[in-house]
């Protein structure tokens, strides 16, 4: 201690400007490591929102050049009924979700299933079916078993296969950081299974109930690929009019607008979801 | 006075074991919606179009018995082996971009941000969707889009850059950049920094310490990141489809949609999907069994 001191003393008294010059070097460079670590995130974050930002720039255009507001308006209109439909499949996907999901956790992680780990993985496999072999199958099935391929509910069941494991995982993750002993304090106060779940968990795991109906919800409302296999003919989604018209009428405005309007419907719910609970309850899923 | 235990024994018996019974039954009967809906949804598909894949062109509907055969398969090693040859070389540049890009991302984003939500909400354009990203792209590398004047100052030809490898690749890396940092951001956060400081505290250059301490301890979440991404790219759709020239546009997932549903040939199409699913869970398995699946247990 005292060695280390005094040698710090006498190099300080015989070299004060070389070690203070270390000193500033060895900062900077350490600045420089920073400066560009930090770059490189807000690089790549720019990359990520680069195409909506084109897209929201393009968006403005009008013919000859011209800044265009009536391309939103062309959204409510012409588009308005996509929309619709993207919403009403949107809301009911994800309303069958919870009921076929919030019972599943609640079973994974509460009571003693043989095989659990097996069960976990067979719900969760659809996330890793490629979209194209989800539909092909779909359509197949349909045509040739269920007979679905003129039914909204054909569609809505394909949407509900392929997000039920984004809703699923976020419920098991607040399940099972909830101590049991709420439950079993409110069992023994004499409240039913019933009600103990609604009063008491359902409540408690609010926020893991809502990263499962966001995550779902942004995944349903800008889904076009099983979509583009399975929608009746007289069904278009908002995804699947903005793939059929990039598709065949080139880039236009309006089309941009649509797309504009999606995302920022999809960003909003995310933001929202943001402010009121966190992000803490996406462990597990899509967002670190 | 509230009422005495009046409970008498034997009837305490019989509900206990009502009890146990029903205890085991209530599981099953949460579980079943789910799982009713996977199999009818899911697996029962699935299972179909392997048989299907397996049946001669028209005889499926025939009374007389559909026809076994494998002759999809060989039409389909025959005729569409570069199919598969390009949808296995996209997905593979798409990891790879993503391995150099989001491994150095994902370090910086555990151990120096500070201001993880917004970086979170950044990353959640990407999955909105491959589609936005395609069409934004395909907007701003059009000659004459807002990009040109970065390609002429590159000195890269502006006419080449749509419709082109590249391109498609760089699309699909955006789409899957998330996954990569997700995996790779989870291993590196169970490692205890100390560990590096430790490392440069012996002597070891950065690059050292990256090899010998980081790179063992968190292999597992950038393999299991790896493969992940690859199974995603494997479907790919819309990117191929709008940035890509005819060569990219052959994607597994794209002819086999034309196939099946513009051009009804079912067996091809279903063999096409087979092959498919069975890459993505393949390497989907592998994945998974590296990456920590304990969230059940």
């Amino acid at each position: 201690m005292t060695a280390s001191t005094a040698s710090s003393d006498t190099s300080a008294v015989r070299a004060p400007g070389p070690r203070s010059i270390v000193g500033r070097r060895r900062l900077t460079s350490r600045r420089m490591v920073d400066v560009v670590s930090h770059g490189y995130i807000w690089l790549c974050l720019f990359v990520f929102v680069t195409p909506f930002l084109a897209l929201l720039a393009y968006s403005f255009t009008g013919p000859g050049g011209t800044y265009a507001i009536e391309n939103f308006q062309y959204v409510l209109g012409s588009f308005g009924e996509n929309l619709w439909w993207s919403l009403r499949i949107s809301g009911l996907s994800i309303a069958i979700d919870l009921a076929i999901a919030l019972p599943a956790a609640y079973a994974i992680v509460r009571y003693p299933v043989p095989g659990k780990r097996l069960i976990f993985s067979v719900l969760s496999l659809p996330l890793y079916v490629p979209g194209a072999v989800i539909g092909l199958s779909l359509v197949i099935t349909y045509n040739f078993t269920y007979h679905l391929t003129t039914s909204m509910w054909g569609l809505v069941f394909g949407m509900v296969v392929g997000t039920f494991p984004l809703m699923l995982t976020p419920i098991i993750v607040a399940l099972k950081d909830l101590p049991i002993a709420f439950e079993e304090a409110a069992e023994c106060l004499g409240a039913s299974r019933w009600t103990t779940f609604w009063r008491i968990v359902f409540p408690l795991i609010g926020p893991g109930v809502s990263a499962g109906l966001m995550l779902a919800f942004i995944i349903v409302f800008n889904e076009y690929l099983v979509t583009l296999f399975v929608h009746p003919s007289e069904i278009t989604t908002a995804p699947l009019r903005i793939f059929n018209l990039v598709r065949t009428a080139g880039l236009l405005p309006t089309t941009a607008a649509l797309a504009v309007t999606m995302q920022l419907i999809s960003f909003a719910s995310v933001l929202l979801f943001f402010r009121v609970f966190g992000t803490r309850y996406f462990k597990g899923t899509y967002l670190i | 006075m509230a009422t005495p235990l009046t409970v008498p024994l034997p009837q305490l018996q019989r509900d206990t074991r009502g009890r146990e019974r029903r205890a085991r039954l209530v599981p099953l009967a949460l579980l079943g919606p789910a799982i009713a809906v996977t199999l009818l949804f899911l697996y029962y598909p699935l299972v179909f179009i392997v048989r299907m894949s397996f049946t001669l062109a028209d005889t499926f509907l025939r009374p007389t018995g559909a026809v076994t055969t494998i002759s999809n398969y060989v039409a389909m090693a025959d005729r569409y082996l570069p199919n598969l040859l390009v949808t296995l070389q996209l997905a593979s540049l798409a990891t790879i971009v993503d391995l150099v890009f989001g491994v150095p991302f994902a370090y910086v984003l555990v151990r120096k941000v500070r201001y993880r939500n917004l970086v979170r909400a950044f990353m959640v354009f990407p999955m909105f969707g491959a589609l936005y990203i395609a069409f934004g792209m395909r907007f701003i590398l059009l000659p004459g889009g807002p990009a040109t004047p970065l390609f002429e100052a590159l000195g890269i030809p502006n006419t080449s850059v749509l419709y082109s490898l590249p391109s498609v690749v760089f699309a699909m890396s955006i789409f899957t950049f998330p996954f990569m940092v997700m995996n790779v951001g989870t291993a590196l956060s169970n490692v205890d920094p100390t560990l590096e400081e430790a490392a440069a505290c012996l002597g070891a250059r950065p690059l050292q310490t990256f090899r010998r301490v980081l790179l063992p301890l968190t292999r597992a979440g950038i393999v299991a990141g790896a493969l992940m991404v690859f199974g995603w790219s494997l479907g790919t759709f819309a990117e191929p489809l709008l940035l890509g020239s005819v060569n990219e546009q052959k994607t597994l997932a794209w002819t086999l949609y034309l196939k099946g549903v513009i051009q009804l040939d079912y067996g091809l199409s279903t063999a096409m999907g087979v092959v498919l699913l069975i890459l993505a869970f393949g390497v989907t398995y592998f994945s998974l069994r590296y990456s920590r699946g304990a969230l059940v247990e």
